[in-house]
């Protein structure tokens, strides 16, 4: 009778919880075939191209082995673009936080004045590459630019920014920031005004200085904005293409041919996808361990 | 209801008749040589167009006015910098042309890949003479005895002449010809006397690493001293020998000794030949016709424009040179219709290649060479034996990947201060790869 009865008891239970297994699959499935079919596939495919000789126009000739990664070892012009994709992002994700910061925290709060200021810096983020690259060509060049003649006001004679091993890669970060502060100034701007108020009210009864409500206050506060900038940037930056590729060519001499731009190249350009997947792992691998890492960091801060 | 219907039938059948009677066809021509609707896209003579975009344009417009089969030829125009990106992305999104323009040195990639359609027969019915094709063009356009494409040019570099400079200077014979260098050293001496006597550069050209044009230079005196950069078979390459050395040292010394400003782009090299801030600007035939209107037109400082092959200064004459093709990329889903529309307008080009060659291009047949009336075009005398002294790389693939490697390398050498031997070997090692990659070897 027991052991006839368990049975059941435990059918009901047990097709509820199936049912309610399949109206949560059901609500994911939108999600979860997006996110197979247009993420894992691919990456997946694209891990297994990475050991072919895969050919854009051709198909596939076949497996080999480690080679196309054995060739990355030996190709100066792959560590040239790892090299200046490093220096890029070096370059690009800290100072594009602090003026993303900076300026959150300058526009913030009431008033017209500020209301406009943070359209007007968002504003740069709605162009595409194209116009960017576009406009900054025009702003830095030499003869008929807006900067040569501040230059020159200055007693100095105008560098030919883009032609220039040393100056190339600064100007495209100088170019990068302009485009690309919007997003985190409106991260920056929605953490500080989420901040609650008797904080701050507390510290005005303290005579707190406004460094030390910064400090202590505002910066602790932001701390998970802030790392989620940290990581966004890293991830964008990392994938630098389109303003080299537009204002540079990679050039001049290799100085600004970042890595996305290479994989393109070897992808499209030489048709070689197994040898361009291969490159293309190794920057994602690159990309995890910097986003890793970063994470790691912010939550060590966590457990104190 | 039932009126409606027999109009629609009707009509349907009207046009269908219509259609295939006259066996008209609407044909997709993709190409690059720019956009200049504006200027020539009523221009119905191609007599009446000048530089290679207006020529071109016309031409198109000239055979939809007045071909007998009522064709007609839709152009899409690509940016040169993405022109092969795009024509490889129409294979895989189907909107493939069925014209192209194609480089000599990019042919041996859709070849070996079978994406390209043999010509041979269909040029034979059409009446085209392949016959007529100079030897190096009848090669570049064919591999393993099938003719592949319809050549339509053979494009060298040249040295365009600002005579009036040269004169200052003393580098003027008595009979009126430039007196150009014989071997590097003497080209370097002159160069010095050239600018102490006139204040300007000697040489200009493209130099930031964007064109190449002095990877080009480098491959004509590669090739002047009897070295193949890259060897017949295309399995080996000879950039880091010492011939390359010889080469890659003394173009470093050109701009290191200031005979040639480092940071002109190819516009701005264009714009101090025309400015006469340089003696000699290093470019292609494509500019001859440009340079002498402008020079004619009194609008700029070059008003006594010269222009010469490219002089022999190691030992042998050789100069780099390329071939602009057309081809009919492979589409299974091409009607018959419009397969005899696209070689109608190959038979037009081809008929017209004497209105290509007043570019400054060499024409690609022998009959339009030995007419007069190509004799007659300006300049023509001082290059008419460059068809016989270009040289081109062997057919291998992934010729653009080999260049570009080149070019980032051979640039640095004067825009990073580079040694010559390292950036020889980095290209070596690179182009190295490029070769083993194209012969399957992984």
């Amino acid at each position: 009778m027991t052991a006839a009865a368990r049975p059941a008891t435990r059918s009901p239970r047990g097709r509820s919880r199936s049912r309610g297994w399949l109206t949560a699959l059901l609500f994911l499935a939108p999600f979860l075939a997006v996110y197979l079919v247009l993420l894992v596939y691919p990456l997946f495919l694209g891990i297994w191209i990475s050991f072919r000789d895969w050919d854009l126009m051709a198909g596939d000739y076949g497996p080999v082995g480690l080679l196309n990664y054995q060739d990355l070892w030996t190709d100066p012009v792959f560590w040239r673009s790892t090299r200046n994709t490093l220096y890029f992002a070096l370059l690009t994700v800290p100072s594009m936080t602090i003026i993303a910061m900076l300026l959150a925290l300058a526009v913030q709060g009431p008033g017209r004045i500020r209301a406009i200021c943070r359209s007007v810096f968002f504003l740069s983020s709605v162009f595409s590459v194209t116009v960017v690259t576009l406009v900054w060509q025009m702003v830095l060049a030499p003869d008929r630019g807006l900067i040569a003649p501040i230059v020159q006001f200055l007693g100095f004679t105008p560098v030919n920014y883009l032609g220039s091993t040393t100056w190339a890669m600064p100007a495209i970060v100088v170019t990068t920031l302009w485009w690309g502060v919007g997003l985190p100034m409106a991260l920056f701007l929605a953490a500080l005004g989420s901040i609650p108020k008797e904080l701050y009210e507390a510290a005005e009864l303290d005579h707190a200085s406004r460094w030390s409500v910064f400090w202590r206050i505002t910066l602790p506060s932001i701390r998970h904005t802030v790392i989620l900038v940290i990581v966004l940037q890293i991830v964008a930056q990392f994938q630098i293409f389109g303003q080299p590729f537009l204002m540079t060519q990679g050039g001049p001499a290799n100085s600004t041919r970042s890595l996305v731009q290479y994989i393109y190249e070897t992808s499209f350009r030489d048709w070689l996808v197994g040898y361009g997947a291969a490159m293309a792992m190794v920057l994602f691998g690159m990309m995890l361990v910097f986003s890793m890492l970063q994470l790691w960091l912010g939550r060590q801060g966590d457990d104190r | 209801m039932h009126h409606s219907k027999a109009l629609a039938a009707l009509a349907l059948t009207t046009a269908l008749t219509a259609g295939g009677a006259a066996g008209a066809a609407e044909i997709q021509l993709m190409r690059f040589f720019g956009d200049c609707q504006n200027e020539y896209g009523n221009v119905n003579d191609a007599s009446q167009a000048n530089g290679e975009c207006g020529i071109i344009t016309a031409l198109v417009n000239q055979f939809n006015a007045t071909n007998e089969g009522g064709h007609t030829v839709v152009v899409q125009t690509a940016d040169w910098g993405a022109y092969y990106d795009l024509l490889t992305a129409t294979y895989q999104t189907g909107n493939i042309p069925d014209v192209a323009v194609m480089h000599a040195s990019v042919l041996p990639d859709f070849v070996a890949r079978d994406l390209v359609t043999p010509l041979g027969s269909l040029f034979q019915e059409a009446g085209i003479d392949t016959a007529d094709f100079v030897p190096a063009a009848l090669q570049n356009a064919s591999a393993n005895g099938e003719v592949y494409a319809l050549p339509f040019d053979l494009h060298a570099l040249l040295f365009h002449i600002n005579m009036d400079l040269m004169q200052q200077a003393g580098f003027v014979n008595e009979d009126g010809t430039v007196r150009l260098p014989t071997s590097p050293e003497e080209f370097i001496q002159m160069g010095k006397e050239f600018e102490e006597k006139t204040g300007q550069n000697y040489f200009a050209t493209e130099s930031q690493a964007n064109e190449g044009m002095m990877v080009r230079f480098f491959n004509s005196l590669m090739w002047q001293q009897g070295v193949d950069v890259i060897s017949p078979d295309g399995t080996t390459a000879s950039i880091n020998s010492p011939e390359g050395l010889k080469a890659a040292t003394f173009i470093k010394q050109i701009y290191d000794e200031g005979l040639a400003d480092p940071n002109l782009d190819a516009l701005g090299a264009d714009q101090a030949f025309l400015s006469g801030q340089a003696g000699i600007e290093l470019i292609g035939t494509w500019m001859v016709d440009n340079f002498n209107a402008q020079a004619a037109g009194g609008q700029v400082a070059l008003k006594n424009y010269a222009v010469a092959n490219v002089p022999n200064l190691f030992g042998q004459d050789a100069v780099w040179a390329d071939s602009h093709m057309w081809v009919v990329p492979k589409d299974e889903g091409r009607s018959p219709e419009e397969q005899e529309a696209a070689v109608a307008f190959l038979k037009f080009l081809n008929d017209n290649n004497f209105q290509w060659s007043r570019t400054g291009h060499l024409s690609v047949r022998q009959s339009v060479i030995d007419s007069p009336e190509f004799a007659a075009l300006p300049h023509r005398s001082s290059y008419a034996n460059t068809a016989q002294i270009a040289r081109s790389l062997p057919q291998t693939q992934n010729q653009r990947a080999i260049y570009n490697a080149m070019i980032s390398d051979i640039t640095a050498t004067w825009l990073a201060g580079a040694e010559p031997q390292a950036a020889l070997d980095s290209a070596q090692s690179q182009v190295e790869r490029i070769l083993r990659r194209s012969n399957r070897g992984g």
